[in-house]
């Protein structure tokens, strides 16, 4: 900008009164070449690509996690079926009744308000 | 610069031509190309897309789990049926290297003579062999933990019953192919198993699943629902111990019994003998074993009728509860002779009360005449009224609808058809010429004493979703006023009479419980014609209670060799034993 443009702009600065500073600015046009956007397009391709790489592998961990989780879950349930086997063939009547605690009580007879 | 002619390197006519016209050819032959592309690729999209999936997309069930079946136990409930997962180990002999080190780590785990298990791992041309059926999660993992080349185990879910053989007939079993047969597990096949998952996942080659392609689809599986049976495991527990006593005393290979509640019509205990251990079904040679009596096989039931004929001419208005008769004991029908055992003595007057004490035939047979008007005949009206009652009101020649595979329907023969149509009745009128099953003796005995109400008799007293979800099942009034409530409160007594007259040990005190019962000794039908000349069923109704019945018993004894008349030598002393236990151990209200 010249100096008789920046005094032109400044006349025709309509918020410009008598006896107030006139202030000039330097204005130029600023843009990026080829090479800056290739760059940029490039780290933000990269930026993408390892955005996209860290939720994939976020992802597959959770999967992994999920799967040995539900694994987790299976032994589990498969051990709590086994306890309950396990625990209904010890509470099982013909156990119980060859218990050594079965075989120390004494038999009972009816009681008398049954008989005559 | 060099400088060019004008037109040196301007192309001849026939170069252009040329060209363009390789170029129409090359795009031509593109177009088609282009348009055969989006021919199988759009139009026969759908076609080629299932053809490709049928080579490499694949279904697979995925089992859902088999709900478990419960039983109550006092007030607590406990499982009689589950499932358990085991393992099959198995080998591939031509992976491996130590075979004496690898047999002598399966004898120690699985408890097996090495010398077979070395044997089976030098089988040749084979690949695998089953080294043991049923190895626990600890055999297994013992024996992985080896690291053996070529020795696997593959887990199998198996049913197990942790009773034993208690209630096995009740129950049924899982067969190799996850389907419930016989019992419940038959019956309920469907609310047990629940519904199946499905894998459609893409694979390899060899058909194996590739885990985490994208175009997999999984329905995750829905587990069965529980079932809580009716039956009390103590109840049955003694029940069974008490009926296999009783056919060991009357020298009698088979039997049944069954405990029922008269007013809800749940079943409390059932049994049949001989019995079996449905988690070894596979090693039971006769397959009869496997069918639940109590409900399968209908017989005559014998005089055990006679209390459901008196009720039907109670209510029919016929006679009343004090009403004589005079008793020829004999009858002459249809050229054939009804008569009476020699015991009950010649002829005379006769109450309804010693035609039940007395197991008198005639006296059933002379009720059957009351119930047409007659005095001295069997009429078609009292044929009909009668066959009206057995069917329509008793339930009988139709299944009860029990939650059990295989249920029998019993005959009832036709009031207006046949042979010796009169004959046939009058025999019916005490049991013969008809069948039932137990249960549905233990049915329409029930309405007869609870007032007149038939209960749907039921095993299923509440199933559980997996979601947690309880549906209590609630009783089934099959058919009110089957009896009068009148009628019912007048048998009652004469029930109790019986027992009275009869001889148990110990005896009852009416006084304050009301035991009531009839005994049965029916003939049995040769296939050839007629009734075998020695062989008899043994049978006994009666219940137990306070002021109103509380259990209802049914006792079948088959062809039992002991000394006396079936129903009160075999049968009889079984239900006395089955009425102590209930009243001692299983809170029979008193009469107040």
């Amino acid at each position: 900008m010249t100096y008789s443009s920046s005094l032109a702009l400044s006349r025709k600065n309509t918020f410009a009164s008598r006896n107030q500073n006139a202030v000039t600015f330097r204005t130029r046009d600023r843009s990026l070449g080829p090479i800056s956007n290739t760059i940029i397009l490039i780290v933000l391709a990269c930026t993408l690509g390892l955005l996209y790489l860290t939720q994939v592998t976020k992802t597959n961990a959770y999967g992994y996690k999920v799967n040995s989780l539900l694994q987790q879950q299976q032994q589990l349930k498969q051990e709590n079926d086994d306890l309950q086997v396990a625990s209904a063939r010890l509470e099982s009547l013909d156990r119980v009744q060859t218990s050594d605690v079965a075989k120390s009580m004494v038999a009972v007879a009816p009681a008398a308000t049954v008989q005559n | 610069m060099p400088s060019y002619a004008a037109g040196q390197f301007a192309k001849p006519l026939k170069t252009v031509l040329r060209a363009r016209l390789w170029y129409v050819i090359i795009m031509a032959i593109f177009g088609v190309f282009l348009v055969r592309l989006f021919y199988l690729q759009i139009i026969r999209h759908d076609y080629y897309n299932q053809a490709a999936a049928v080579g490499h997309l694949k279904e697979y069930d995925i089992a859902a789990d088999r709900g478990k079946i419960e039983a109550h136990s006092g007030s607590s409930v406990v499982p009689i049926a589950l499932n358990q997962t085991l393992y099959t180990i198995y080998a591939d002999p031509s992976l491996i290297k130590n075979a004496p080190q690898v047999a002598g780590t399966l004898a120690d785990v699985l408890k097996g003579k090495e010398s077979d298990y070395e044997s089976q791992l030098r089988t040749k041309d084979t690949r695998y062999v089953v080294i043991a059926h049923k190895a626990t999660a600890d055999q297994k993992s013992a024996i992985l933990a080896k690291k053996y080349p070529g020795v696997g185990a593959q887990e199998q879910p198996y049913r197990t019953y942790p009773n034993g053989s208690l209630a096995s007939q009740v129950l049924g079993f899982v067969n190799d192919d996850g389907k419930g047969v016989y019992g419940i597990e038959q019956a309920l096949n469907g609310t047990l198993s629940g519904t199946p998952g499905q894998l459609k996942a893409v694979t390899d080659v060899n058909g194996v699943p590739l885990a985490a392609n994208t175009d997999n689809i999984l329905t995750q599986p829905k587990a069965g629902s529980n079932v809580v049976l009716t039956l009390d495991v103590g109840m049955q527990k003694q029940l069974e111990d008490i009926l296999k006593k009783g056919l060991d005393h009357a020298k009698s290979n088979s039997g049944s019994a069954i405990i029922i509640d008269p007013n809800t019509g749940a079943i409390k205990a059932m049994a049949n003998w001989p019995t079996y251990d449905p988690a070894n079904y596979s090693s039971v040679t006769d397959a009869s074993l496997f069918t639940n009596a109590a409900v399968a096989d209908p017989l005559e039931i014998g005089s055990v009728m006679k209390p459901l004929t008196t009720a039907a001419a109670l209510d029919t208005g016929a006679v009343q509860a004090n009403t004589t008769y005079n008793d020829p004991s004999s009858y002459k029908i249809d050229d054939f002779t009804v008569k009476n055992i020699e015991e009950d003595g010649g002829p005379g007057i006769k109450s309804l009360a010693d035609i039940l004490n007395l197991s008198l035939n005639t006296g059933a047979t002379w009720l059957l005449m009351r119930m047409g008007g007659s005095n001295d005949t069997i009429t078609q009206k009292g044929r009909d009224t009668w066959h009206d009652y057995m069917v329509n009101h008793y339930m009988f020649g139709k299944e009860t609808g029990i939650e059990q595979g295989y249920e029998a329907a019993g005959s009832v023969p036709d009031p207006d058809k046949g042979y010796a149509r009169d004959l046939t009745y009058a025999n019916t009128a005490f049991g013969q010429a008809m069948t039932a099953t137990p249960l549905q003796l233990a049915s329409a005995f029930s309405a007869i004493v609870n007032g007149g109400t038939y209960y749907k008799p039921h095993l299923v007293d509440a199933t559980i979703a997996a979601s947690g979800k309880q549906t209590n099942v609630q009783p089934v009034v099959v058919k009110n006023n089957v009896v009068s409530p009148g009628v019912s409160q007048a048998l009652r007594p004469l029930l109790e009479n019986v027992i009275n007259k009869h001889y148990f040990t110990p005896g009852f005190n009416q006084a304050v419980y009301s035991v009531g019962g009839k005994t049965g000794t029916a003939q049995i039908a040769n296939p050839a014609g007629g009734y075998y000349e020695n062989d008899y069923n043994g049978t006994y109704v009666g219940y137990v209670g306070g002021n109103t019945p509380q259990y209802v018993i049914v006792v079948r004894v088959n062809k039992p060799k002991v000394a006396g008349y079936a129903g009160t030598a075999a049968a009889q002393p079984i239900f006395g034993d089955l009425a102590h236990m209930l009243l001692d151990k299983f809170n029979v209200t008193p009469r107040e």
